[in-house]
């Protein structure tokens, strides 16, 4: 089932992929578009070796032009304006932390035993922090805004600033998700003595690549050196796909290990994911502008890779317990919740790279939507369906693992067990369960209809007169189906219940379906009753029931002495293993009338529904043997 | 007095009169705002005494003092284990003296040397903004690196005394307000400075004579400077020295330390119950980074008590002002020298400033600390 969804997202992703391809390439033939991507990579290979060749006399030159015009007034007031735009965001975040410290360290060292608590505490600590990073650009920004700046200066300013900002942001997440330092709060399946490692490679990469993205541009824009930029910005990148290729052999190489000793052997991650790099790098070298694309996808793949892991690690503890030494009173570990949320994780993750694609595509959302090109529509429609199939995917999981639970609860030893609570329930859920899943596809066949644009007015519209044609027919069939459910949610009778129905049938409840309850007479036909007809219900299997019979006894006994004598066969009773816990209240006897030559004397006893007979042959026995120990008879027939 | 106390205080109040100074400077520069001339006159009040015999005595003693402590507190390290703001702290000290040397050596022994050099703040401002633009970046950095390293000594040793309450709201901004202004002096006195040397021949003059006089003794200046670098950076490698080898020296002898709730460290014999803690990454309050000023690192000890260090004067002095129990000690100064030291946090982790202000306070907090799950 987990695969449908998934199998959906892949195709809705392959499609929109394909078609932006296509409507990038403008619809020209394969072959053409390959060539003259081919005759590009060349002129980009020669582009770069160029700019290699060419930087350092571009770079001397700078040098020179940068002093020159950094050692003059300018320059100074420049920096001095720098340092108090940062001073002044300083202050403000100074200010901030001076009463947001505390509670950081609270959270911080608060005893974290889950992976799913760390997350809490990790979502706190981002919202600390990056309180604390909003003021400090607030007031930077602010301040800038109040000095006349030196023309030309400002945009190094905020692109210094703005570097400031991405690696310090960079840092925040780095350390909430990684938490080098503190195991506890990691958030990610990383071994402790690797998670500096890690982050300090990670902080690198991000260094290197904001570097190239940031750097470079001002060269160019300021001074024109434009061999110098693309210099840098394959240097920068460079280093930074080698430094992630590191990353994926070095933390990547061995699998998780752990529960799954005797797992089939991988494809070694280290091996896709240096893969996804060297293709990413390889796609930059050859064309810039399709990099940011491939490198969402290899992000986006990357973390499809890695998000099973991801989502599992926060129920780690919970599945260890599972398949730990089994304790009865601990729930199960049960994957579902998991499964769900890697499902929609799954498909987020794929939704997030599509919007970055867009971003990066410089296509606004509104505009794409409203595209005319088939395949850009047929992509979005398919993504659509693909969204609803996953949410009904979740629902439908959620709704199942309910009632099998409830299920699964009620179910061991109740097959020979008179009526209880439960069978209410084994008669209802499954029911639900059916209507469940009838009604979720239905939902979701006309809802992906819908969004792949069939109308389907006139097949709802048609179903409605159906229906209305139906429902006049149906009347009693509707009738019977609502009066059931009430019947069965106002809990009127259960599986196993002796019940007599208004219209004098009864017998005990057998099957409750739908429409009908059957119902078998105790001299063995089978009644079919459908709720409707039922009406007024006697249920004679409720609570207790009274049971009371005659005793005529000869007119010269002592009332008193018999009243005792049943009183002590009664209390006889109660004690009785086999019979006491039968009983409600004991047998009582007192003298109801005397007849000519006859005393009968009343008696009375409550039991559990449906034991009274049992319980009644029980007492007439005992009390003829005790009455035959006094002497007594019984009066005799006239 | 004992030699600890006497050092800390001596360190503290050597760099409050260096604080002073460098206030008063930026106070003067902050004038600048307004216009040259009034920054000119405000110097006789604001920076003349400093020039007068007893202040310049009272300055570079205390500039000596705070270097010559600073560097001591490095070889008299035990370990690694420092606060994010004790680093920067260090950093910046570190920085500072290499960074500003030049200044000093510009503005006070120029005038030593030769005698008809005047530094002015027209002159020095003429020379960062358009002779040697170069010393200005210096310069910008080095306000902005020392001022932070007072601002941060200043305000640690602040916040943990109770009138923090009352001005701390005040002293705060200021704090902030002073570098920000003086910057801004700076850049508008610039300004008014690059307009008169286009405008006013005579002044420009005047300027270009003093450089020429300067320029003249440079080299001697020059040897000046690499002497008192020398001798800094020497003893600033004896000082890392010294901690170096008192690293390695107790390297391999590990001892365990075991904590409330069942945390255990393992470490260096030597080491602080502090430095256990934090080098084990075991929540621990340390509000005055190891100072032992604020009491909030303070643990009872269970068992193992004679396998500490004895407290010193400041440890007794400080638990006494925070009340502590009997067999209470201080985490920071109680050093483990054996096996089998037992101890309980009296703090949660994250007790803050307000623990050592007022620590009655703090004493109800049950003591089982860093356990409590999140609130
Ligand atoms: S940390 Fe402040 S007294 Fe120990």
């Amino acid at each position: 089932m987990t695969l449908l969804p998934r199998a959906a997202c892949v195709v809705a992703l392959l499609l929109a992929m394909t078609a932006s391809a296509f409507a990038a390439s403008g619809d020209h033939g394969l072959a053409q578009w390959s060539i003259g991507a081919l005759t590009q990579a060349k002129a980009r290979i020669e582009t770069l070796a160029g700019d290699l060749a060419q930087a350092p006399a571009e770079l001397r030159r700078l040098n020179g032009q940068t002093r020159a015009s950094l050692m003059s007034g300018t320059g100074v007031r420049g920096f001095t304006y720098l340092l108090i735009m940062l001073l002044a965001g300083s202050a403000a975040e100074w200010l901030y932390w001076t009463y947001a410290y505390a509670p950081l360290r609270a959270i911080q060292s608060a005893s974290v035993q889950s992976p799913r608590q760390a997350l809490r505490v990790g979502l706190r600590r981002l919202l600390l922090a990056g309180s604390g990073l909003m003021l400090f650009t607030v007031a930077t920004i602010g301040a800038s805004a109040a000095f006349s700046w030196p023309p030309g200066v400002q945009e190094l300013v905020v692109a210094a600033t703005l570097l400031v900002l991405v690696l310090r942001l960079a840092w925040v997440v780095v350390a909430i998700v990684l938490a080098p330092g503190r195991p506890p709060l990691r958030l990610v399946p990383v071994a402790p003595e690797r998670a500096r490692w890690l982050a300090a490679l990670a902080m690198t990469v991000v260094c290197l690549l904001a570097l190239g993205r940031f750097v470079p541009d001002l060269i160019e824009r300021i001074s024109g050196a434009r061999h110098a930029a693309g210099a840098f910005r394959f240097i920068a990148a460079t280093a930074a796909a080698l430094l992630l290729l590191v990353v994926s052999f070095m933390f990547f190489g061995r699998a998780v290990r752990g529960a799954g000793a005797a797992r089939m052997p991988r494809f070694p991650r280290s091996f896709l994911l240096a893969l996804l790099v060297a293709a990413v790098y390889g796609i930059w070298l050859l064309a810039t502008a399709a990099a940011t694309i491939a490198a969402i996808a290899a992000v986006v793949v990357a973390l499809q890779i890695g998000l099973r892991d991801m989502v599992f690690f926060f129920w780690q503890s919970d599945a260890a317990s599972a398949t730990g030494p089994k304790d009865k009173t601990e729930p199960e570990f049960d994957p579902v919740l998991p499964s769900i949320v890697l499902s929609a994780a799954r498909f987020m993750v794929v939704l997030l790279g599509l919007g970055a694609c867009a971003i990066a595509l410089d296509t606004p959302a509104a505009e794409l939507a409203m595209s005319e090109s088939p395949m850009a529509r047929l992509g979005l429609r398919v993504l659509g369906v693909a969204t609803l199939a996953l949410l009904t995917h979740a629902v439908w999981i959620t709704v199942r693992t309910a009632i099998d639970q409830r299920l699964s609860r009620i179910e061991p030893g109740d097959a020979h067990e008179g009526p209880n609570a439960s069978a209410r329930l084994l008669t209802l859920l499954p029911l639900l369960r059916v209507t469940a899943s009838v009604f979720l596809v239905v939902m979701l066949v006309l809802s992906s209809l819908w969004a792949l644009g069939i109308e389907i007015t006139p097949l709802l519209a048609g179903a409605g007169v159906v229906g209305l044609a139906l429902g006049f027919g149906a009347q009693a069939l509707v009738r019977d189906v609502i009066a059931g459910i009430f019947f069965l949610a106002e809990d009127a009778f259960r599986i196993g219940e002796y019940i007599e129905s208004g219209t004098s049938t009864k017998g005990t409840v057998e099957r409750i379906t739908l429409r009908t309850v059957a119902l078998r007479h105790h001299n063995g036909p089978l009644h079919f009753v459908p709720y409707g007809a039922l009406g007024t219900v006697r249920n004679n299997s409720r609570d207790w029931v009274i049971e009371k019979f005659n005793l005529p006894l000869p007119i010269d006994v002592d009332s008193e002495k018999i009243r005792k004598l049943i009183k002590k066969v009664g209390e006889d009773m109660m004690a009785d293993p086999e019979v006491g816990p039968l009983m409600l209240q004991p047998l009582k006897g007192k003298l109801q009338s005397i007849d000519p030559g006859v005393k009968i004397f009343r008696c009375k006893f409550q039991t559990a529904p449906g034991k009274q007979f049992d319980v009644r042959a029980q007492a007439l026995k005992r009390i003829e043997d005790a009455l035959k120990a006094m002497g007594v008879g019984f009066a005799q027939g006239r | 007095m004992h030699a600890p106390t006497v050092l800390r205080n001596a360190r503290l109040l050597s760099g409050l009169v260096l604080m002073a100074f460098v206030t008063s400077h930026l106070g003067n520069l902050l004038i600048g705002i307004h216009s040259l001339a009034a920054l000119e006159t405000w110097r006789a009040t604001l920076m003349g005494p400093w020039k007068s015999g007893a202040g310049l005595a009272l300055l570079l003693g205390s500039a000596c003092v705070h270097v010559a402590l600073g560097l001591y507190a490095i070889s008299a390290r035990r370990s690694l284990a420092m606060s994010r703001t004790d680093v920067v702290q260090l950093g910046l000290g570190l920085l500072t003296p290499p960074l500003l040397l030049n200044h000093v050596v510009a503005t006070y022994i120029a005038g030593e040397v030769t005698p008809d050099f005047d530094a002015t703040y027209g002159m020095m401002l003429a020379v960062y903004w358009s002779f040697a633009p170069g010393y200005a970046f210096q310069q910008l950095f080095v306000v902005v690196i020392v001022w932070i390293h007072g601002a941060l000594g200043l305000y640690a040793w602040l916040v943990l005394k109770p009138v923090w309450r009352r001005i701390g709201g005040l002293v705060l901004p200021v704090l902030f307000a002073i570098p920000i202004l003086a910057l801004v002096g700076f850049a508008e006195s610039g300004k008014e400075v690059l307009e008169k040397l286009a405008n006013d021949a005579s002044w420009k003059t005047h300027i270009t004579d003093n450089l020429e006089r300067i320029v003249k003794v440079t080299t001697r200046l020059e040897t000046f400077q690499t002497v008192v670098l020398a001798v800094y950076g020497g003893l600033l490698l004896l000082g890392i020295g010294v901690f170096a080898a008192r690293m390695l020296r107790n390297r391999w002898e590990s001892v365990r330390v075991s904590y409330d709730g069942g945390a255990c460290a393992q470490g260096r014999r030597g080491l602080s119950v502090l430095e256990f803690s934090r080098l084990n990454d075991i929540p621990h309050a340390h509000v005055c980074s190891a100072r032992g000023r604020c009491g909030t690192c303070r643990v009872h000890v269970d068992s193992g008590a004679q396998a500490l260090s004895p407290p010193n004067a400041i440890e007794r002095r400080t638990l006494a002002r925070v009340q502590a129990g009997e067999g209470d000690r201080l985490a920071c100064q109680a050093r483990v020298l054996g096996p089998g030291v037992c101890v309980t946090r009296l703090l949660p982790a994250h007790a803050d400033a307000s623990a050592a202000r007022v620590p009655q306070e703090w004493m109800a907090v049950d003591p089982a600390p860093a356990g409590e799950p999140a609130p």
